[in-house]
């Protein structure tokens, strides 16, 4: 593939995080901007510097294609390049992608990337919605409900084909735990045992409840610039030096859909660009909405080979201080559900060195990675200090 | 049968040719009158040559766990007196792949690779269901 690469012309100069887990009072909208001000406070910027504007509408409240608009208009900014799209999972680091595209064609200078979503305090779309997927599919009919639906059919094929197991499942949870532990901004921080995740009751089998990810409120902001500019600014920057995207838009008509080509494709393009090998990195954010997908992500970012990962991640690899330690923060799986958002926001901390107790030593080279809708959508961020 | 409170499908002018072969108790689905292509989803031209010429055809109704999963939680109160209950993807001999659910004797033992073979439940007077049994061999 011939591009004009983007390797180092962009950076993350700001992170922000709101308060996550239960914000009663709190809207999509409120969340959003309280994240973008403590982004701008990171990066030593004032608003009206901001004249990229990429947001990802909230499960709870489709603004769909306004949702740009709405989010300028309560921070008071008019900016010169907007755009908004619903990845799911995927968003966060493929609007990272997009603010990297802007700055580097000079459409924008500093690009804000927002989020904010209420899906623990706010009803969100009714499940039983027989159109769920699509109208044709009426997939409610056979009550498959829920995400989860998804993850429970990748992981019934994954321990099928490769003899994955539970316990290798519950070894992802107990890591993340372990994590979520170490981060002050984490909801779930008591540590759980592998014994703790059998017991778990069964939600949709073979996943159960320490399987599953956290529902919870909350806001993020990701600032990106050139990385000229990020050199004069109040954080260390954070150069985005490969980036990759790729789709399994077909369903069951994609004989591989339940395992993900698409997220092997993300991640092989983001290295090319960067212009390193899975070997390289030294710490990863692996999108994480249930544990099978660490285990799925783990084989397509080459760490281990396919029907591996279960494998890989015994005897503590992931966990801080084994080989390659996963999701520092605590993944969606315990610190926080804002779908891929405090993925990309890790990642950046521990490029930065700002992990605090989970920090990982020289972490120079970190993997990021989302996943989102119904499986469909993979996106990858290699940051490098 | 009125009493049914779980989702009834959207039935539209491009589906209506499964539903209404499901009532006859026959599966069928698309074939590309261009390319000769068995699509499923149902869908308004086909993926392989874009054509939107369709003939509908009948299957054996017979293939194989592709993934299963039991949900042991309801995730609607419409489904609470079904837990737990099996979701399956079934892969049809003749090459497309269908969202189900297994039922019968042996439906939470169900496992990927399992023969399977089609039923017809008729949840109300206008709609009947087609779910998979695990094969008798
Ligand atoms: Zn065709």
């Amino acid at each position: 593939m011939t591009n004009v690469s983007l390797k180092d012309r962009a950076a993350v100069v700001g992170v922000g995080v709101t308060e996550q887990g239960r914000t009663p009072g709190a809207s999509n909208l409120t969340l959003a901007v309280d994240a973008f001000v403590r982004a701008l406070d990171d990066a030593g910027l004032h608003k009206d510097q901001i004249d990229g504007l990429l947001t990802e509408p909230g499960t709870t409240e489709f603004g769909w294609a306004l949702d740009y608009l709405r989010l300028g208009e309560a921070l008071g900014i008019n900016p010169s390049f907007t755009h908004t799209v619903m990845q799911g999972g995927s968003t966060a680091a493929s609007l990272v992608q997009t603010a990297a595209m802007a700055v580097a064609t000079g459409q924008a200078t500093y690009v804000a990337c927002v989020f904010g979503d209420t899906p623990r305090t706010s009803r969100g779309p009714r499940t039983t919605d027989a159109a769920h997927g699509n109208a044709e599919d009426s997939w409610g009919v056979w009550g498959a409900l829920g995400a989860i639906t998804w993850s429970a059919m990748s992981a019934s094929r994954h321990m099928a084909l490769y003899g994955t197991t539970s316990e290798q499942l519950g070894e992802v949870a107990v890591s993340a735990r372990l994590h979520a532990s170490l981060n002050p901004e984490a909801v779930m921080r008591e540590p759980i045992t592998l014994d703790d995740h059998r017991e778990s009751r069964a939600i949709v089998d073979p996943l159960r409840l320490l399987d599953c990810c956290l529902v919870t409120d909350g806001g993020a902001c990701v600032i990106v610039t050139s990385s000229e500019r990020a050199r004069d600014l109040r954080s260390t920057p954070v150069s985005i030096a490969g980036m990759g995207q790729a789709y399994t838009t077909e369903k069951l008509g994609h004989p591989d859909w339940w395992y993900g080509p698409h997220q092997r494709t993300a991640v092989t393009r983001a290295y090319e660009m960067a212009g390193i090998e899975p070997g390289d990195v030294r710490v990863a954010q692996l999108y994480d909405n249930f544990t099978i997908s660490t285990i799925l992500w783990l084989e397509h970012a080459g760490f281990c080979g396919v029907g591996e990962g279960g494998p890989f991640v015994e005897g503590g690899r992931i966990r801080l201080g084994g080989r390659l330690p996963v999701n520092t923060h605590g993944g969606h799986l315990s610190a926080a559900h804002p779908e891929g958002w405090l993925t990309v926001i890790e990642g950046v901390r521990q490029v930065r060195g700002e992990g605090g107790d989970r920090q990982v030593a020289d972490a120079d080279i970190c993997l990021v990675t989302g996943r989102g809708m119904l499986l469909n959508c993979a996106s990858a961020l290699v940051l490098t200090r | 049968m009125d009493d049914y409170r779980k989702p009834l499908p959207v039935v539209t002018e491009l589906n209506r040719p499964f539903w209404d072969g499901a009532r006859r108790e026959v599966l069928q689905v698309q074939c590309c009158t261009e390319c000769g292509h068995l699509r499923y989803p149902i869908a308004e031209v086909c993926p392989r040559c874009l054509s939107g010429g369709v003939e509908w055809v009948p299957l054996s109704g017979v293939g194989e766990v592709f993934a299963c999963v039991t949900y042991h939680r309801a995730y609607a109160p419409e489904f609470s007196d079904d837990v737990p209950y099996t979701v399956a993807i079934v892969q049809l001999d003749e090459g497309p792949r269908m969202l189900s659910n297994v039922v019968g004797p042996g439906r939470l033992d169900a496992r990927v690779g399992d023969r399977v073979r089609v039923v017809f439940d008729a949840v109300t007077a206008q709609t009947t269901v087609p779910r998979f049994r695990l094969a008798q061999d």
